[in-house]
């Protein structure tokens, strides 16, 4: 059995790599560090586009999903739901809530780009600006496949979150909550 | 345990209302307050809005065949409003141009000479560009564009007011569909008591800029029957070397 161990990569004190990268992942740590950058980067996605209602509402409609109706209302309500969202993960508050949300934003995105792509109708994102960059149907479908990569990576970090608030509640464990003695070490 | 997982879909469900309505709350305070070119009408509709554009085909400019303006025949035209205004544009001269914006780019001055004087009366502007049947508007190619310059037609510029101010054909008026006043400026240009069977020309920025469509449903809503899409736009009258102008006034 102990060679069975070995086999599997246990350490010394018998904890199998499994376990030992599982622990990493969902350690505090680690989880405040992504939740963060997370939050972050939806505060800085969501603010030009609550500077200017109008344009993101132009790219809401080239997506060409929604029914006319609902175009502006989504355009006003989206980001600041994003950038609450956000808040919320950086200050943080409701994480696994936040996180629950973020993903299912970002899936949302990276349907409405897939369907996009399938139907060969070359869009600009608009996540980070709303204005027309006046790229060629060339750049827009790369940007296109590269931003559904950009999405994927950040549905990992969204994974990671909830899979360590998870962990953590059913050990019983506290909540990573930021200590503000060393709110340095964190950023 | 069971307790304890309902309690935490309680709280999921809470805290997601919390965020909805804050969300709804900021966005709706915050688009009161904004300026009129920032702000949104709650409540609009984008005809096609799920309507996928055809990328390769755009459709052939529907240039009317006739070579030569005929005679008047105000018997074919549509029945004329009450104090018809004559668009008093200025027309364009040949080869003379005012600086664009910056952003603009620049004439091409081989291109110039293309612009003739050819300016016509109203009657003969509605036997040229007769108001098309079954749709809302037609697209125009650039020369017909000139000769609805030169006539002194109406041109409505359909991009967002900061852009019209760097820089528009001579002329237009600013009816930006994007912004919250679109409806109250399309009802000036109806109170003003123009003919709305007169060609009026709707431009944006060339390409695959929609604006001008989207207007042009809008503006035959309101009842002018005689839209012109000038699909290549602002790009291509500045490429041409046509009249321009900066600011807020036309």
């Amino acid at each position: 059995m102990a060679g069975l161990g070995e086999a599997r990569g246990k350490d010394r004190a018998g904890i199998d790599a499994v376990t030992r990268l599982a622990s990493f992942l969902t350690h505090p740590w680690l989880t405040v560090r992504v939740q963060i950058g997370l939050g972050l980067i939806f505060i800085i996605a969501a603010l030009p586009k609550i500077v200017d209602p109008p344009s993101f509402a132009h790219m809401v409609l080239n997506y060409r999903i929604l029914p006319g109706s609902l175009v502006n209302l989504s355009a006003l309500v989206l980001p600041w739901f994003e950038l609450l969202a956000g808040l919320a993960l950086v200050l943080g508050i409701f994480r696994r809530t936040a996180s629950v949300w973020i993903g299912v934003l970002l899936c949302v995105f990276m349907g409405a780009i897939a369907l996009n792509l399938f139907w060969d109708n070359p869009i600009e994102c608009g996540c980070f600006d709303p204005k027309d960059a006046g790229k060629s149907v060339e750049e827009r479908f790369f940007d296109m496949k590269a931003l559904l990569l950009r999405d994927a990576g950040m549905l990992l970090m969204v994974a990671q979150s909830l899979w360590a608030e998870r962990s953590r509640r059913v050990a019983g464990a506290p909540s990573p909550v930021v200590d503000p003695s060393k709110v340095g070490d964190l950023v | 345990m069971e307790t304890m997982e309902s309690t935490n879909w309680r709280r999921f469900f809470l805290e997601t209302a919390a965020l909805v309505v804050s969300a709804v709350l900021c966005a709706l305070v915050a688009n009161l307050m904004a300026s009129r070119e920032r702000k949104l009408a709650l409540v609009t509709d984008y005809p096609n809005a799920q309507k996928v554009p055809e990328r390769s085909a755009a459709p052939p400019p529907l240039s009317p065949v006739v070579a030569e303006a005929p005679a008047a025949s105000p018997a074919a035209a549509a029945p004329v409003t009450a104090a018809p205004a004559s668009p008093t544009f200025p027309p364009i001269e040949k080869g003379t141009s005012v600086p664009a914006s910056s952003a603009a780019p620049a004439p091409d001055p081989a291109a110039k000479v293309k612009i003739i004087e050819n300016r016509l009366s109203e009657d003969e502007l509605l036997a040229r560009f007769p108001p098309p049947a079954g749709k809302p508007y037609r697209e125009a190619t650039p020369e017909d564009v000139t000769t609805l310059f030169q006539s002194g037609a109406l041109f409505i510029d359909a991009r967002r007011t900061k852009v019209y101010q760097e820089g528009h054909i001579a002329g237009a008026r600013s009816v930006s569909v994007w912004e919250s006043d679109v409806a109250e400026r399309i009802l000036d240009l109806v109170n003003e008591g123009r003919r709305q069977d007169l060609p009026v020309v709707i431009y944006c920025s060339g390409g695959e800029c929609e604006d001008s469509h989207m207007l042009s449903e809008k503006l035959f809503g309101a009842g002018f029957t005689n839209l012109v899409i000038y699909k290549d736009g602002w790009p291509d009258w500045v490429k041409r070397g046509g009249k321009t102008a900066r600011g807020l006034t036309p």
